[in-house]
């Protein structure tokens, strides 16, 4: 059968328990397709429940709800149900597994876990902030995950007296930091009134990046392994993006 | 709330476009980019450091951009026979004011677009001259900007040794170039530096940075001298010396002047000259000498082991290979008890693998499939290794040095895996490391160039 939740731990969690005995569960969560030729099982999540399985997996492995959060951000079709397939070995298991690689629903799961964390790694380096009218920062991009909310940290400690928005233009989502606080919001579309230097600045950098190059040691591939393609749209060196 | 959003202290100075251009152009042959290594904590200002480094873009050569690469000035008194800028070429010159450069460090930065500044100059006027106007930006950068981002000076040579200190209290890492790796060389090419004047500031530097980590473990000192240590850099292939004679400066300078990296820069006939080479290095030279610093820094090789002094490294083969096939009595090695030591000299596998067989094997004996399904490449390795007793490799050395060329160029010729080194991070550090500071470990896992 095929098992769909709302997307959040304790969702997951309770559809867990529900397929945890079913030998040919799916689990998904509500905003992916569905798989066909399975019966969908539409699971409510049920907190209390959700809470028990929860303390019980953490007394087998500490850091286990970690990784369950880091796979439910993954934007891999299967996510759900690797982490599905790799909490079911971790309560047969009763104990620690994440370094039994050998095992596949081990490895899989730590795949899905180094893809999120890759992409935070490169985006701290490829976000790209532009500078509005009102001296905030606004910076578009298109994750494979969903990690807005963990690039905040990153920005907010290295830019304490700048607001910025971080806006996945994917998921349709924005963080903010005003300058204090943090929180997340929906965001279709932002209105941005660039500041008067802004394409200067922007055009400086790309001076800059054209500069720096060595024609003559040219290497394309080892560019785009670095810095895949479908991260270029907004990175000014790259792409001429104006919102 | 953002009223000192709409404050400005400084008036603009942006910088021209031309003149950008030409100071980064004068600057991009420098190899280092690197931003790891310094934990600078923002303190009120913009900015912080990047423990395990930070690439915000590459260029189409492929390299990462971490750091705002610029000269100060391009206007030499040196006549370098290699160097572009040297006196006398006729190159277009540039020499850009503190606050050019400090604003257009603070607007990138703060676009995300780079991790901090690489700051070197040519030799403008005379040294002390030069040395002084590259502190006074960075100092600036410090104190006025309140920059707590990576910054990397260059060191000039014959500057007084108070100005280097200086520079070292505000940057999170210096650097001289060796530039060539003889002293003989040096004379021919670059007359107005010698080994002394390239080699003892860096020494200096040294004794200085672990005096004050001493005096600060006794909370005599606050502050940081140097967080993110030094490096070097020389040129290979415009002069004669064989990879064995610079593979022992390199270890020398790793073991003596504790550096952080040696980087090698493959020689490119940018200026022609009666005394230089007139075609390029090819880059496979270039590779074969980082593959062997690797070997160096975090497999626990020796330079002895790995090539003598007048020879210069295979191409056909990467050092370890090379290394392996001279060895074969050390090999097959059994994957379920060799130690870390062991598995680390096992052609094909890298640091990160080395550590995944590790954890693995305490939960079931490997197999062959094992090593499979946990993608740990074994083209090369299989020849290497017994999994549970039985081997799978080449049955004879001849055989198993064909197998192995041929492995080397169905792949392309550099090939680092950056960014997945990285992502063991947490599982890697649980356990003991093999490198003595952790700053070390970090760029090796992040592999960063």
């Amino acid at each position: 059968m095929l098992y769909i939740f709302d997307g959040t731990v304790y969702g997951f969690l309770t559809a867990f328990l529900e397929a945890f005995h079913d030998e040919n569960a799916l689990l998904c969560s509500r905003e992916k397709q569905l798989v066909l030729g399975y019966t969908p099982v539409f699971v409510t999540t049920d907190e209390a429940r959700a809470k028990k399985a929860e303390n019980r997996l953490k007394s087998f492995d500490g850091d286990c709800l970690r990784d369950l959060q880091t796979l439910l951000r993954c934007g891999q079709a299967d996510s759900e149900q690797v982490a599905f397939a790799y909490f079911r070995a971790l309560a047969n298991a009763k104990r620690p597994i994440r370094n039994d690689l050998s095992k596949s629903e081990v490895f899989q799961a730590t795949e899905y876990i180094k893809k999120v964390g890759l992409e935070i790694h490169r985006f701290h380096g490829f976000i790209r902030f532009m500078e509005t009218a009102s001296g905030a920062l606004y910076a578009p991009f298109a994750p494979d995950n969903d990690i807005c909310e963990l690039l905040l940290p990153h920005f907010r400690a290295r830019l304490p007296h700048y607001p910025f928005v971080l806006h996945d233009t994917v998921r349709k989502k924005a963080v903010v930091y005003d300058g204090e606080h943090t929180f997340s919001a929906p965001l279709d579309k932002a209105d941005i009134l660039l500041s008067a230097n802004e394409t200067a600045w922007q055009s400086l950098w790309r001076k800059y990046y054209d500069a720096v190059n060595i024609p003559a040691r040219e290497r394309l591939k080892q560019m785009r392994g670095y810095m895949p393609v479908r991260y270029w749209k907004f990175m000014p060196e790259k792409n001429k993006y104006s919102p | 709330m953002f009223d000192f959003l709409l404050r400005k202290v400084y008036n603009t100075s942006m910088i021209t476009q031309e003149k950008l251009q030409i100071l980064t152009e004068s600057a991009k042959y420098d190899v280092s980019c690197s931003s790891s290594g310094s934990g600078r904590k923002n303190q009120g200002g913009i900015g912080n450091g990047y423990i395990a480094g930070c690439c915000h873009s590459f260029t189409p050569d492929g390299r990462c951009v971490s750091l705002l690469k610029i000269l100060l000035s391009n206007d030499c008194i040196y006549d370098c026979k290699y160097c572009p800028n040297r006196v006398t070429a006729d190159v277009p010159r540039a020499t850009a004011t503190v606050d050019e450069i400090c604003e257009l460090t603070i607007d990138f930065y703060k676009r995300n677009y780079i991790e901090g500044l690489f700051l070197s100059s040519a030799v403008h006027k005379n040294p002390n001259y030069t040395m002084e106007r590259l502190v006074e930006v960075i100092k600036k950068l410090r104190t006025e900007y309140n920059f707590h981002g990576y910054i990397h000076l260059k060191g000039i040579p014959r500057a007084d040794p108070s100005l280097n200190r200086l520079g070292a209290l505000y940057a999170d890492r210096m650097s001289y170039n060796i530039e060539l790796p003889s002293e003989q060389s040096l004379k021919l090419l670059a007359p107005q530096k010698d080994k002394r004047s390239l080699l003892l500031p860096m020494k200096n530097l040294t004794q200085e940075r672990s005096a004050f980590l001493e005096e600060k473990k006794k909370g005599l000192v606050k502050g940081r001298f140097l967080p993110a240590g030094q490096t070097t850099q020389m040129i290979v292939g415009a002069s004669p010396e064989a990879d064995g004679q610079i593979l022992r400066l390199t270890q020398a300078l790793y073991r003596n002047m504790q550096l952080k990296r040696v980087y090698y820069s493959s020689y490119l006939p940018v200026v022609e000259d009666s005394l230089l080479p007139s075609k390029a290095v090819g880059q496979l030279r270039e590779h074969r000498l980082y593959q062997a610093d690797w070997l160096l820094r975090f497999y626990g090789f020796t330079v002895e082991e790995i090539v003598n002094e007048s020879e210069n490294l295979s191409m056909e083969l990467d050092p370890k290979c090379a290394w392996a096939l001279r060895n074969m009595h050390l090999f097959p090695m059994e994957i379920n008890d060799a130690p870390l030591e062991g598995l680390l000299r096992v052609p094909g596998i890298g640091a990160r693998n080395a550590h995944k067989i590790i954890q693995a094997r305490r939960f079931t004996t490997l197999s062959f499939e094992d090593l499979i399904k946990m993608k740990i490449a074994l083209k090369r390795a299989k020849h290497f290794i017994t999994c549970n007793g039985k081997f799978y490799g080449a049955k004879n050395e001849t055989a198993v040095k064909g197998l192995l060329i041929s492995a080397e160029n169905g792949e392309s010729a550099i090939q680092t895996d950056i960014f997945s080194l990285l992502q063991n991070e947490k599982t890697v550090s649980d356990k003991k490391l093999l490198f003595s500071d952790s700053a070390t470990a970090l760029t090796v896992r992040t592999g960063e160039l």
